[in-house]
């Protein structure tokens, strides 16, 4: 187990190089500069701007001196903001988009779980039925029809919540919502399909037989088992809904990170492009490395060697 | 997991014999009962007819309208209103079936080539290049496909379009193709390009297991050529499955499309997409919210069809799942 793990650790190393070295590629080719303006800065402006930014350096150049202000957690300068470093950038717009992920996979999680026990042991009844369609819907209306739908509903006709922008708990609420839904409903319908699932187990069985409680039998016996799906998707879901949080970002007018990057691309602002999409990437890895070894924790059957 | 060989006569006498079911069949008819399901096709059925048939259908052009009817409220003339520019919304949206139709099916097929050369590739050769090409498909899973596939259609579409040489070489020829498709090219490639990762996984892990059957052992025992082991008796045995599988993914590309218009870097204007009609519908939300609710309908109503008649298909051919 231990030595599983420190693998998996030392393969995220490749994994993050050659995600950055991609993007760094892609980004760089690119046709415009961050100073390609409407009307062209005067050469020798132009010559010292791309000076100062080491833009004149050659690729291979400017690659190595990325890769080693990033192992320093050092992004360098941005150049569409003159006077902050990307650092500054960072840790100005990841609490917002972290905080809107945060509440957005809480809402998911705590919502959608229950949701689905609830299903499972309503079987087909009216519950039953009428959360799974919900949950339907859900899955299928995207964030941009969503977003604006729940603005003019809560914000603009029942005036209960802002509409736009960041600020009070009250702004949180709408974005959380339009970003969470597709995975609420994602998670009580495999929380559901999982439930059915074990329930037919024999040691489900056993557990009736014993005389135990219908409760106890679903929440301690049936749930804890049929919680392994939904635990490998939750990972991937939390990596999923911090990068979902862009689409949603626009919508609402949020200064998170996610808007910023796509300013950034519209800018060629290198290093915030390469920083974001490195600091997503880890986000990936991450949660793929906790999917696995909380796999091996909850269901005693999976060894790792 | 439908084994598909040869019609051989002995399959023909067994589909005229009375109480045979060929699993499609039996699939078919499980798909059939499922009323949700058929009422997902359906639906499915009309957007294409809409999508497919469009200029017969729309009552009025798509992308020019009357500036006197700007922002004009739904009337018996225009039942769903007229945009900014007092262009038919309704029109729009029977053309827009087509644009987002189009990303989710062709970026699908986009994505299913590539998914499935790869991992037909991967799984028959095995060994080294196996690990070597599973590798890298890890490695791309690492990738935040939303991030990527904007920085991709930024690529495309700055290297190729702007720099204004149309129809020189290569980049003019597919910079050329892009604009006479309204920038839908650029969409299934910027689709297929990141998501075909799953399939290849998929279809590897099934080359893996077909590779081992006796079938394909006593194929090999008799000489036949690898080219054809692969293409004669792995590649049927696989499409089924993998099929299915991408078709479970095509609302993931419609909406992809409809963000990417959303946020202007899909098709261009005056194009109409779903999500460009709700961008710039957003814009006006505040007086005029017809301009946002018919295309958050439409979009959601496809997607809800897609998923419904995507659970039914997936239920139907595996009896395995609950219901």
């Amino acid at each position: 187990m231990f030595s599983f793990i420190v693998r998996r650790i030392l393969w995220t190393i490749p994994v993050i190089l050659i995600v950055s070295s991609i993007t760094f590629l892609l980004m760089h080719s690119v046709p415009g500069s961050p100073f390609t303006r409407e009307r062209a800065l005067p050469a020798a402006i132009q010559k010292n701007l791309e000076a100062k930014y080491h833009l004149n350096d050659p690729l291979w150049k400017q690659y190595i001196d990325y890769m080693y202000g990033f192992v320093r957690f050092d992004f360098g300068p941005s150049i569409a903001y003159r006077s902050r470093t990307v650092n500054d950038i960072l840790a100005q717009q990841w609490p917002v988009t972290a905080t809107l992920g945060g509440v957005a996979f809480l809402f998911a999680v705590c919502i959608g779980i229950p949701l689905g026990v609830l299903s499972a042991v309503k079987q087909n009844t009216l519950i039953d039925n009428g959360s799974m369609v919900a949950a339907m819907l859900g899955v299928s209306v995207p964030a941009i029809a969503l977003g604006p739908f729940l603005i003019w509903i809560f914000a603009l006709k029942l005036k209960w919540f802002p509409v736009a922008t960041w600020g009070s708990p009250a702004h949180i609420v709408l974005p959380a919502l339009t970003l969470s839904t597709a995975y609420l409903s994602r998670f009580a319908r495999i929380t559901r399909a999982s439930m059915l699932q074990v329930v037919r187990e024999e040691y489900i069985l056993a557990a009736r037989a014993k005389g135990l409680r219908e409760v106890v039998v679903n929440l301690r016996h049936a749930f804890r088992n049929a919680l392994i799906p939904v635990t490998t998707i939750a990972g991937p879901a939390f990596a999923d809904i911090v990068t979902g949080s862009l689409v949603v970002e626009q919508i609402f007018a949020i200064p998170g990170i996610g808007k910023y990057y796509v300013q950034s691309i519209g800018n060629r602002d290198y290093p915030v492009i390469m920083a974001t999409t490195l600091l997503f990437a880890l986000i990936i890895v991450v949660m793929n490395l906790l999917v696995d070894i909380s796999y091996a924790m909850l269901d005693p059957r999976i060894r790792y060697s | 997991m439908a084994f598909r060989t040869r019609k051989t006569e002995s399959d023909n006498e067994a589909a005229k014999a009375p109480r045979s079911r060929s699993l499609t069949r039996d699939a078919m008819r499980r798909l059939m009962k499922n009323r949700g399901a058929v009422a997902g096709g359906i639906i499915l059925l009309l957007f294409i007819f809409a999508a497919v048939f469009a200029d017969f259908v729309a009552p009025y052009s798509s992308t020019e309208g009357d500036i006197l009817d700007n922002y004009a409220a739904p009337t018996a003339a225009h039942p769903f209103g007229c945009d900014f520019m007092g262009r038919d919304v309704l029109s729009r949206l029977i053309y827009g079936a087509r644009i987002s139709l189009a990303a989710g099916f062709v970026g699908a097929i986009t994505a299913f080539c590539i998914g499935v050369t790869f991992g037909l590739i991967s799984g028959f050769f095995g060994g080294k290049t196996d690990n070597f090409m599973m590798r890298i498909v890890d490695i791309m899973y690492g990738f935040p496909t939303l991030l990527l596939i904007i920085l991709l259609m930024v690529f495309f579409k700055s290297s190729f379009s702007v720099s204004g040489v149309a129809g020189g070489g290569f980049r003019g020829m597919l910079s050329d193709l892009d604009r006479s498709m309204g920038g839908m090219f650029f969409i299934f490639l910027g689709i297929g390009l990141t998501s075909w990762l799953g399939m290849a996984r998929l279809v590897r892990g099934m080359t893996l297991s077909v590779r081992n059957t006796e079938y394909v052992e006593s194929a090999r025992a008799i000489g036949t050529s690898r080219i054809r082991i692969l293409f004669r008796h792995i590649l049927p045995n696989v499409l089924g499955p993998a099929i299915v599988a991408q078709a479970l993914q095509i609302p993931g590309f419609i909406q992809y499309e409809a963000f990417l218009s959303f946020i202007g870097l899909g098709v261009n204007p005056p194009t109409p997409s779903w999500g460009m009609m709700l961008s710039q519908g957003y814009l006006a939300m505040r007086s005029h919210f017809h301009l946002v609710l018919w295309p958050a309908v439409a979009i959601s109503v496809t997607l809800f069809a897609f998923n419904f008649l995507g659970d039914g298909v997936r239920d139907a051919f595996d009896p395995r799942q609950t219901r």
